[in-house]
């Protein structure tokens, strides 16, 4: 518990200064704010009149799609709020200031995973989770699909987070993260919509290979009690797995850091 | 003409110069078709045939000759300058016997080659892999309003990153944030980049219309599907050239005025 707090403060310091580095930046905040918020707008318009026009989208309808996307959009920016520092990990390794996040009293991963919260992002949550929770109670689930729905959410996060942790162990062996991030969130967004109107095996490698739909399509299909409990039960395995496996491959990269150019 | 010439060339190698940079724009621009490519397969496996007034095979003609016309179009090396006026460097170029606009222009086109190229191949494989319904343009004129659209695109779409750099000339530090809201979120959406500007409401194309953006990416390829021929292609292309030429004018005055005011910092 007292470890708990020691790094809920340092994350704290950490959030807190580059939140400060924003507000510095006044301009450039409300620019990219809007511009979040644009994009977040123009994609779920083009949605609606896409289902409007089309009546349903492989056998969902208009509040069912737009839930799918919602799920994404808080899976995804959650995941950016918490882990924006992964996006500026490589000039660490390349100059060799790693050096000096390893030889820090605290947990290397922690700081390069989650060494700068983004205030955008953290505007952006909350009318978020309005619109999940006001989409949500349109298609009348139970508390026991809510309760799956939220915990798979949580799967949703693990899964994500041992992408990033995937992320920071390549960039450390291969020096390349810009565009590892980029494919990342790229295939991410294949989850927008259902995963059911992929055909295989494209189907396939988003549900088991690449888990874009365990992370993503699975929360939304459980609140919308469109899933099993076989289904719940290898979401969850394929959550832990892959975290774990995460924390392998980092430890693994962490042996090949060559402190270049330091 | 010749110094224009070894630009493209010095250019072009440069693009190969960072090999894995430009793979993964193209993968990138992959896999953003295959989307919505599925979303519109998707749309259409129901019992509708016609839906906003495309069927299948023009629906992924649209999504497939999007591969093509962003390659056209989008792809833009100008997208360089508003970094240039913030870090000073603009100063280099200023300095030489070059004209800047038509250093970036060579550089635009040499960039436009070889996404094109890569275009080309991506979609030739997508097309084996997904053996899509297609809509093949036989009509002489439509291909004529078709390619002349796109190169007027182009221009439209290079004076408009030169417009959105400027305001770097006066908010040093707002030139990427800038780039990032009127080049990568709008012109995506707006210009019908991702989703034909058709299915939205007529009251909003109707506003769509007065802005440059639908004449980048939609209006060439609603010419290409033959949806738009005879006397209202005529008025598209009268209208996308009102708009590259008022653009120009208006990038020429705002681009002389910023560096007026331009103090080089960083050099």
């Amino acid at each position: 518990m007292k470890r708990l707090f020691y790094y809920l403060k340092i994350w704290w310091l950490m959030s807190k200064n580059s939140f400060m580095t924003w507000l510095a930046q006044k301009m450039l905040l409300l620019i990219f704010l809007t511009g979040k918020l644009m994009r977040f707008a123009f994609f779920a318009g083009f949605l609606y009149f896409i289902i409007k026009g089309a009546k349903s989208l492989a056998g969902y309808n208009a509040p069912q799609v737009i839930f799918f996307f919602l799920t994404f959009n808080l899976i995804d920016i959650i995941t950016q709020f918490l882990f924006r520092e992964v996006y500026r990990f490589r000039p660490l390794i390349v100059s060799g200031d790693f050096d000096l996040v390893l030889t820090k009293p605290y947990s290397s991963l922690f700081r390069s995973l989650m060494g700068g919260a983004d205030l955008i992002d953290l505007i952006t949550i909350p009318p978020l989770v309005f619109a999940v929770i006001y989409i949500g109670a349109l298609l009348n689930p139970s508390w026991l699909q809510t309760i799956l729905y939220l915990l798979l959410l949580v799967n949703g996060f693990l899964i994500a987070t041992a992408f990033h942790i995937a992320v920071l162990s390549l960039a450390i062996i291969t020096l390349e993260i810009d565009h590892l991030v980029m494919i990342y969130r790229d295939l991410t967004n294949l989850g927008r919509f259902p995963i059911d109107i992929y055909k295989e095996p494209l189907k396939g490698i988003l549900t088991y290979l690449i888990p874009v739909g365990v992370m993503i399509s699975v929360p939304a299909k459980a609140l919308m009690g469109l899933i099993s409990i076989q289904g719940i039960v290898v979401s969850f395995a394929i959550g832990i797995l892959l975290i774990l496996l995460s924390f392998k491959l980092w430890h693994f990269a962490l042996t090949k850091y060559s402190s270049a150019s330091s | 003409m010749k110094k224009y010439l070894s630009v493209f060339k010095i250019s072009f190698a440069q693009e190969f110069a960072y090999r894995l940079s430009f793979v993964m724009w193209r993968v990138r621009n992959v896999m953003q078709i295959v989307l919505v490519f599925f979303l519109w397969d998707s749309v259409f496996s129901g019992t509708q045939k016609i839906i906003f007034g495309y069927d299948k095979a023009k629906i992924i003609t649209y999504v497939f000759g999007l591969i093509i016309v962003r390659a056209f179009v989008l792809s833009a090396r100008a997208q360089d300058v508003a970094g240039e006026i913030q870090r000073g460097e603009i100063v280099n170029l200023l300095l030489k016997p070059v004209s800047y606009f038509k250093y970036w222009i060579t550089r635009d086109i040499s960039s436009k080659a070889l996404n094109l190229l890569f275009a080309t191949c991506e979609w030739v494989i997508l097309y084996l892999i997904l053996k899509p319904e297609f809509f093949f343009q036989k009509d002489p004129v439509s291909l004529g309003g078709f390619f002349l659209l796109v190169a007027l695109a182009m221009f439209i779409f290079f004076v408009l990153i030169f417009i959105v750099s400027a305001i770097t000339f006066w908010m040093p530090e707002a030139g990427w944030g800038m780039q990032f809201l009127i080049i990568v979120v709008a012109v995506e959406f707006l210009s019908g980049g991702l989703f034909p500007l058709d299915i939205l409401p007529s009251a909003i194309q109707k506003i769509l219309y007065l802005t440059p953006f639908p004449y980048l990416i939609f209006f060439p390829l609603q010419a290409y599907l033959g949806k738009i021929s005879g006397l209202l292609l005529i008025k598209g292309i009268i209208v996308s050239a009102f708009w590259a030429l008022t653009l120009w004018l208006l990038m020429k005055t705002i681009w002389y005025r910023g560096l007026k005011v331009y103090n080089s910092p960083g050099k």
